[in-house]
């Protein structure tokens, strides 16, 4: 009897199964063990496999732009952990370059200000940016929503995800959130040695861990690699882009551009706000060495009176092997993802 | 004699219609009616009807302008009663723009019956609701609402409260080839940092009483003079002051505008 009843009880769990075994549920978002909460309240953006494939499918698709050449993936590709790689400022529409260089999507959900000034301060407010902006895709978001209510495709895309096939600016915005947040990079070398998980570093690795813990982690801080503040680092002042301060327009806040995270870095090249270094050792050299009075530099910066942070040859090589650690190929090759 | 008699007898009749005109022809204020009020805002550059395009007008300094466009957002509009009491109506925004004639009358919903003696409002979207999801930026709060007349700053978010552009021989050439003012005031203070805040607000007597009824829908008529946005406490000149796009410049402008506004009069019908 007792069996008779288990098996009754196994059966039932397998008939519960079976309907959404053939759809597979795919959980499109979770917090990886080693990161904090995220900052973005998904109770107000819950993630559905139908609104992930409309994000998925507007993020790549050139119909956000004017003259339906430039998607968001144009400057954002999966490769180069959604950067632009090898520009050292975006191109836009008709070949205009921007001011500044892209920065990658990833992790968005532990974010709550975006881009460089951190001007925007919601990921749903985040695509108007560079739509809008005449150097990047010149487009006004009311006509792409037009664009989207007239096409073949995108009604029905708008139904399965939201019910209906109304198109509204909320409707819009949330699904690219819900596909921004689902691109979580937390499966690298470094994070499965962190979670004991079976990665491994080498000797190199883990000194140049042990010095970037010494000498980079207070800014570049936690596990996502950022403490998400906004500081001059010292860069020769180039261009007039005063960073933070057209935002705050607080004199304190001139010449300091948001600490971006170091996740992928080895692929998302070039480096700084304005992609002046191409190389990662370029970037290095500029913390020992290149550092510049200029007004607001960091008092991190600024040691003994010396400017810069004191690195080795050495070091610099050790600091390097780790970061490359950060480089996650899953993500990078998630087929989820890639552009259709 | 007679004839003066009649006279007076006939004032004293009249004042009596009329005083019986104005007590009780009004109905009672019940106590759950509701009805809306109209804001009928007239723009005027001095003593001039506003007109776009070719007209060509002269502020204080003798500085001669055109203007091309003239926008600005009211918000929390409030009505107090003859009583002194005060009625919010925090959910309702309006956007008036000189080029639509039919944003220039925006009903104010759900007003509670009552005599009301007097208006305030915020001109401008108030910082609670410029940091609101975009589930709640309906209507003229939709930042994608706004094609070439774009009232918010996709790269600061936040909204432009008042855009006012034209055209003034005082102005240098743009790259256009035109001597254009573009004046975008906006800044709500800030979402986690102290930003500027051009968010101002305006109380003003209404002129009259607003007497809202069951079957009264009383309109406020205001006039906002242009005027005053080079001629207000602050002198603004356009030689000087043509081209501003960011939050921190414009508070002195913001202190204008905000005296630009007066209740011309008030209809109860």
């Amino acid at each position: 009897m007792k069996h008779f009843l288990l098996l009754g009880f196994l059966l039932l769990l397998v008939v519960g199964c079976t309907p959404t075994e053939s759809t597979e549920p795919e959980i499109l978002f979770r917090v990886p063990a080693n990161f904090p909460k995220p900052l973005y309240d998904l109770e107000k953006n819950p993630i559905t496999k139908d609104g992930f494939e409309l994000g998925k499918a507007l993020f790549n698709d050139p119909i956000l732009s004017r003259d339906l050449t430039i998607s968001c993936a144009e400057c954002h590709s999966q490769p180069s952990g959604f950067t632009h790689h090898g520009h050292d400022l975006s191109h836009g529409i008709d070949n205009r370059k921007g001011t500044r260089n892209s920065l990658p999507v990833q992790n968005l959900a532990w974010e709550s200000e975006f881009f460089w000034d951190g001007g925007v301060g919601d990921l749903d407010f985040v695509p108007i940016a560079p739509i809008e902006n005449p150097v990047e895709m010149d487009e006004k978001t009311g006509n792409v929503l037009e664009k989207l209510r007239k096409s073949p495709r995108y009604p029905a895309m708008f139904k399965r995800a939201y019910g209906s096939e109304e198109i509204t600016s909320a409707r819009f915005l949330k699904s690219l959130s819900q596909f921004m947040l689902t691109l979580v990079s937390a499966d690298s070398r470094y994070d499965k040695f962190v979670r004991n998980e079976g990665g491994t570093l080498t000797p190199d690795e883990a000194a140049g861990l042990t010095v970037f813990k010494q000498k980079c982690a207070s800014c570049h801080a936690g596990e996502l690699f950022t403490d998400r503040s906004y500081r001059n680092n010292g860069l020769t002042i180039q261009g007039d882009d005063a960073g933070r301060y057209r935002i705050t327009e607080n004199e304190a806040d001139r010449n300091k551009f948001r600490v971006p995270s170091l996740r992928n870095v080895a692929v998302t090249g070039p480096y700084m706000h304005d992609g002046r270094f191409y190389t990662l050792e370029a970037v290095l050299d500029h913390y020992a060495e290149g550092v510049q009075g200029t007004p607001n530099l960091d008092s991190l910066l600024i040691k003994n009176g010396q400017r810069g942070i004191a690195l080795s040859t050495e070091e610099k090589r050790q600091v390097i092997a780790f970061l490359k650690t950060l480089t996650d190929d899953t993500f990078l090759k998630d087929k989820r993802f890639s552009t259709p | 004699m007679k004839r003066i008699i009649n006279s007076i007898l006939a004032a004293v009749f009249a004042s009596a219609l009329m005083l019986a005109c104005t007590n009780d022809d009004v109905e009672p204020v019940g106590t759950h009616d509701k009805n809306s009020v109209t804001l009928e805002f007239d723009n005027r550059v001095g003593a001039q009807k506003m007109a776009l395009g070719n007209t060509t007008y002269k502020n204080a300094s003798g500085e001669e302008f055109t203007l091309t466009r003239f926008n600005y957002f009211i918000s929390n509009v409030a009505l107090k009663k003859a009583d002194g009491t005060v009625v919010k109506f925090p959910d309702q925004y309006f956007l008036i723009r000189q080029s639509d004639p039919t944003s220039w009358e925006p009903e104010l919903k759900d007003v509670p019956a009552a005599d009301y003696s007097e208006i305030s409002f915020t001109i401008g979207v108030d910082s609670t609701r410029s940091v609101s999801d975009i589930s709640a930026r309906t209507g003229v709060l939709d930042p994608t609402s706004y094609g070439d007349d774009g009232m918010y700053w996709s790269w600061n978010s936040g909204y432009i409260f008042v855009k006012m552009e034209g055209t003034s021989p005082v102005v240098p050439l743009n790259s256009a080839g035109k001597r254009a003012f573009e004046l975008h005031i906006g800044g709500y203070g800030g979402r986690e940092a102290t930003a500027p805040n051009n968010l101002r607000s305006v109380t003003l007597p209404l002129n009259g009483t607003a007497m809202v009824r069951k079957d009264i829908a009383p309109t406020i008529h205001l006039v906002a003079d242009f005027m005053k946005v080079f001629d207000g406490p602050n002198t603004i000149k356009l030689a000087e002051t043509n081209s501003v796009h960011n939050p921190a410049v414009a508070g002195p402008i913001a202190d204008n505008y905000m005296k630009m506004f007066v209740v011309d009069h008030v209809h109860n019908d």
